[in-house]
């Protein structure tokens, strides 16, 4: 109960920049929450079904390229089609990635994860017309009568909306039959498909749900910067935000957003303390992970017990 | 005999030259108790993974209420009503009690692929779920985590498990293994208590448990029947005292 009031305090207090019109901390907290969505839907994989995938970026890179073409070559904008058709793209890229993938179990899983993002990664650099590694333009950002999310507080109050909505559903989802069953092939697969569980089938819609969601972030982010590039398709992108979620502590959903939403921070002032900002957020994760195996959600969960 | 529920024809593993289940052919009735016993690698448990669908076999065929069943996947088996237990207790360890039973029900009704509405909301899976955990005397450790019962504990909450898919055979790999003597004498009288209606294949070293329960004993030996019959039967065949009562001490 305290948690949810805590978590309803965050949401409105992330709401409050909307009003403010400030152009750094619309961008810098709109990115932050875009990639709260990114980490909870990985959360539902690594967290819940026990799937470490390093494919995330992959979805997230089809869905913020096909946002940049639909709106270059057809001109479309309209978010009520264009999201829709990102969404679903994201959801048949996860689909048959993870029908392939699912085959193999452990670190094998693992590496043909990263294999797929690996090929996604060169064909969005080197294929003719999407822009190699400088990436595309959105020439027009989605928009819908009077609203443009070319204009940030619009955009922001978007990216608001498509976060709150994200959680509600995965905690609903993971409340339902269909989330014990995936807290059951965590635990022990091999009984469950004792049990009469067809354990593929789950995993495979596990798998599509969290690839839809890392499409929606992957538009949102097309939408709030107005271009996109291969880098955040890569490997990199996905280990990044695997490391997001494990610094969080997974399987809270909240967790991986609180990682998020440091990380960001982190990432920002140590660029302005020092170019080897990396270093200091590797130790961090290492501090962490070492020290407090269940995250920052752990700490918490520690505090209130 | 009647028409037998569970059925197998030829049944052969090999892994590589070892043939661990050899030409098995068995007949499980409706209703009885099943011992399969033999010494240690004779190919007890290979042959109760086969029956389950966890190994493939290498020939032969196997089949349920006379359809084969072969090819079929574990879950497959499962849901045409085949409970099935492990030599070491294999139950949720972070779930507790009342959360692996319901797991265990949830596995046979149709809202498993639901993403609405909690869980809780299906009343059916909860009623199998407590009715399971009260046939296997675990209703007052519902909250406990599975990981903190006693070894015994365990597997009467892994048999709870499987009463609660509701099944018509039971494949239960040694459930006395590993127990104490009080503890044992639960399990045995669990077993008793699930007996009714159903088929339970049992794999078991402790003898005189065998003895007890069983209506009939299938002597394994080398991955070969060397005997099927009752108890009294088996206790006095020369051959299987020869391969393995008399190694016993």
């Amino acid at each position: 109960m305290k948690l949810r009031v805590l978590l309803a305090a965050g949401a409105l207090a992330l709401l409050a920049p909307a009003f403010s019109g400030d152009r750094f901390w619309l961008q810098f907290l709109g990115k932050a929450m875009i990639t709260c969505i990114f980490a909870a839907s990985l959360d539902l994989l690594v967290g819940y079904a026990g799937l470490v995938s390093l494919a995330h970026a992959a979805f997230f890179g089809i869905s913020a390229y096909l946002l940049a073409g639909l709106s270059n070559q057809l001109a479309l904008v309209n978010p009520l089609l264009t999201l829709p058709i990102c969404l679903l793209a994201a959801a048949v890229a996860a689909l048959v990635i993870g029908w392939l993938s699912l085959r193999a179990t452990g670190v094998y899983f693992i590496m043909v994860t990263l294999a797929f993002t690996q090929m996604l990664y060169y064909f969005f650099n080197d294929a003719p017309g999407l822009g190699g590694s400088d990436g595309l333009y959105v020439n027009d950002r989605p928009r819908l009568g009077p609203l443009d999310f070319a204009d940030r507080p619009t955009a922001y109050a978007g990216i608001w909306i498509a976060l709150v909505v994200t959680y509600l559903l995965l905690t609903r989802v993971l409340r339902a039959p269909f989330g014990r069953v995936l807290v059951g092939i965590r635990s022990n697969e091999q009984r469950m498909r004792s049990l009469g569980f067809p354990t593929p089938r789950y995993k495979l819609v596990a798998f599509v749900i969290a690839g839809a969601l890392a499409g929606l972030a992957g538009y949102l982010d097309a939408t709030l910067y107005g271009f996109v590039n291969p880098a955040q398709v890569g490997w990199r992108q996905s280990g990044l935000l695997l490391m997001t979620v494990l610094l969080g502590g997974k399987g809270t959903l909240y967790g991986p957003m609180i990682g998020a939403l440091l990380l960001t921070f982190i990432e920002h002032y140590g660029e302005q303390v020092t170019t080897h900002w990396n270093a200091i957020v590797g130790a961090f994760v290492i501090a962490v992970v070492l020290l407090m195996p269940r995250g920052i959600a752990g700490l918490l969960r520690g505090a209130r017990g | 005999m009647a028409e037998p529920v569970l059925e197998t024809r030829g049944l052969t593993r090999r892994f590589g030259a070892l043939a661990a289940v050899d030409g098995v052919s068995l007949a499980f009735a409706p209703g009885e108790v099943h011992a399969v016993i033999g010494p240690n690698g004779a190919g007890k448990s290979t042959l109760l993974a086969m029956l389950a669908g966890e190994l493939r076999a290498t020939s032969g065929s196997i089949r349920l209420a006379g359809r084969d069943v072969t090819r079929f996947s574990p879950d497959r088996i499962s849901r045409l009503g085949v409970g099935r237990s492990y030599q070491t207790a294999n139950v949720f360890g972070e779930l507790t009690c009342r959360d692996c039973v319901w797991l265990a029900a949830q596995s046979r009704v149709r809202s498993s692929m639901s993403f609405f509405w909690p869980a809780e909301r299906y009343a059916e899976v909860g009623v199998r779920a407590a009715r399971a955990l009260n046939a296997c005397r675990l209703a007052d450790r519902h909250t406990t985590p599975a990981r903190e019962l006693s070894y015994g504990e365990q597997r009467q909450l892994e048999i709870g498990m499987m009463l609660a898919t509701e099944p018509r055979v039971l494949l239960l790999d040694e459930p006395l293994a590993g127990l104490g003597h009080d503890e044992a004498k639960q399990v045995i009288a669990l077993l008793q208590a699930v007996r009714a209606d159903r088929t339970l294949v049992l794999v078991e070293h402790d003898m005189e448990a065998v003895f007890a329960i069983a209506d009939r004993v299938t002597v394994l030996a080398s991955g070969r029947v060397l005997e099927t019959g009752t108890p009294g039967q088996i206790r006095l065949s020369p051959r299987v005292r020869e391969a393995y009562l008399g190694n016993e001490p």
